[in-house]
């Protein structure tokens, strides 16, 4: 078998896999089954980027889409009612609308793929396109790239700290203090490290 | 990538089954001989070498239990995809000049990613058998590996900054006059550090810890039980190997033939590793996400900035 050939028997199977992989998403009953799905159907996607000759860009799609779907994973799960996902669950809202939706974009895409007039410019080599890639991302795209990396961290950082501002012994910005050792009293455990007092005093003390 | 580099697909298989399968036997022979030499006990080499064959015959011969409710599927895959993963990072590692399965021009991003993909198999070999005590190890160990993960790329990237190339060959080549280790040396113990993460052993060892009864592996028996331990073996091979490439010079060296030198390289690195894992106290897993954001990332950008300005 040529390379062409088995470079189009690859296309078939990889796509099938991330649309029969996308497609189960839906039908599960398990958020974690869902999640790690639908980064099938991403890695799929990757490896055809990979077919395509953008090789860095399908091999980093492989990591980022990883690294995203494990903390999807791992912050819904914690966030939700359902401890670990392995109880059954409906995973859709509104599911007519969402499947009409689909329906009509899935029928828009494939007109455009089908209508449009794509260029018939065949890649050479991965090396070139490598170098090509970073010289856009270090060169005219640097502050446009740079900016939407820096306002990602610091959405996800503030998001982390807003969603997880309660402390070992209560919200933080009651106070966090160490409840007191004798029902009602004020007798707290020398050797904690929290300072008795302030804000978190009166919080504690309210509950007594 | 230049076609002397690529092997075919047969023997290339056959090596990296090969490299795989007798090194982690030699993994687990080694470990077998350092934990009863830490215990005191005086085996002789016939009994360590033995030691692990037996077990193994021993797990195939046992029953699998079942609990309520598993997912049974990621169960038995997990353990699948984690080998794979070792072998697909395996599989762009040149073993010698010339000689890799495959030495694409994005290497390091290849071997990079399968050790990323590595924590899907972490989290499902805790999250499958609907487990309380598997489910808060692999849960325990996706936050620690959430935190390693950020260090290996940075070292990585690192050390192909030099070789001016993402290919794993490119950068063993431009290691000729001075190993990497020399030239980076934050580099490699970083690495290790991932190498314990992604191994999930020594003072990493959160999945499987007895604190918490075997934790992922908690309800793993006879043939399951056997494929997780081997699978973990296989990862430390590769792992090895890539360390040995990036780090260590790879196939360069005086005298003996260059799949010699990686032999040698990969053996100690692998060597290090199970002595460490033996020897390590387990560290909780908050303690090693604040020190990895607070300390280790730090040194890793640091790492990282060093080599950008010698690059430059």
């Amino acid at each position: 078998m040529s390379s062409g050939a088995a470079a189009d028997v690859a296309f078939v199977a990889f796509a099938l896999v991330a649309v029969a992989a996308g497609y189960r998403v839906f039908r599960t009953d398990s958020m974690v089954r869902a999640t790690f799905l639908l980064l099938a159907s991403f890695l799929a996607v990757g490896a055809i980027l990979v077919l395509l000759a953008a090789e860095y860009l399908g091999t980093a799609l492989l990591f980022m889409m990883t690294v995203e779907m494990v903390v999807m994973a791992l912050f819904m799960v914690m966030f939700m009612m359902n401890p670990a996902g392995l109880n059954p669950m409906a995973m859709v809202h509104q599911p007519r609308l969402a499947a009409g939706a689909g329906v009509a974009a899935g029928v828009a895409l494939a007109g455009v793929a089908v209508v449009a007039d794509f260029p018939d410019a065949p890649v050479a080599g991965s090396a070139g396109a490598v170098a090509a890639l970073g010289a856009e991302l270090l060169g005219p795209s640097m502050l446009v790239f740079e900016s939407a990396g820096i306002t990602l961290l610091a959405t996800m950082v503030c998001a982390v700290v807003l969603s997880a501002s309660r402390g070992r012994y209560g919200p933080t910005h009651d106070g966090s203090v160490a409840p007191p050792l004798d029902p009602g009293g004020d007798h707290r455990p020398t050797d904690d490290l929290v300072e008795p007092g302030g804000g978190g005093h009166g919080h504690h003390g309210s509950h007594s | 990538m230049t076609a002397a580099r690529q092997l075919h697909p047969v023997p290339a298989v056959a090596l990296v089954g090969a490299v795989l399968g007798i090194g982690s036997y030699l993994v687990a022979v080694t470990r077998a001989g350092v934990t009863a030499r830490v215990a005191g006990q005086r085996l002789g080499l016939a009994a360590i070498t033995v030691a692990p064959l037996r077990r193994a015959r021993r797990l195939l011969g046992q029953q699998v239990t079942t609990t309520e409710r598993p997912d049974s599927a990621t169960w038995v895959l997990a353990p699948a995809a984690y080998a794979g993963l070792a072998a697909l990072a395996l599989s762009v590692v040149p073993l010698g000049p010339g000689t890799a399965v495959a030495d694409v021009d994005t290497g390091i991003v290849v071997f990079g990613a399968a050790e990323v993909l590595a924590v899907v198999a972490f989290y499902l070999h805790g999250w499958s058998p609907n487990s309380p005590l598997a489910l808060a190890a692999g849960y325990r160990h996706v936050a620690a590996a959430l935190s390693y993960a950020l260090l290996s790329m940075f070292v990585l990237i690192a050390a192909a900054l030099p070789a001016q190339s993402l290919g794993i060959g490119a950068i063993v080549d431009s290691q000729a006059g001075l190993w990497n280790v020399l030239r980076q040396p934050l580099g490699l113990p970083l690495l290790l550090v991932v190498a314990l993460g992604v191994t999930a052993s020594g003072p990493l060892d959160l999945l499987d810890g007895t604190d918490l009864a075997g934790g992922g592996g908690a309800e793993d028996s006879g043939v399951q039980r056997l494929a997780w331990e081997g699978a973990r073996a296989v990862m430390l091979v590769a792992f090895a190997a890539g360390a040995a490439a990036v780090f260590l010079g790879g196939w360069h060296g005086p005298l003996l033939p260059g799949w010699a030198w990686m032999a040698l390289k990969t053996a100690a690195v692998a060597g290090l590793l199970v002595v460490v894992q033996v020897q390590g106290a387990r560290v909780s897993a908050e303690r090693f996400v604040a020190v990895s954001w607070t300390v280790l990332l730090p040194l890793a950008f640091l790492d990282l900035l060093a080599a950008g300005v010698v690059a430059l």
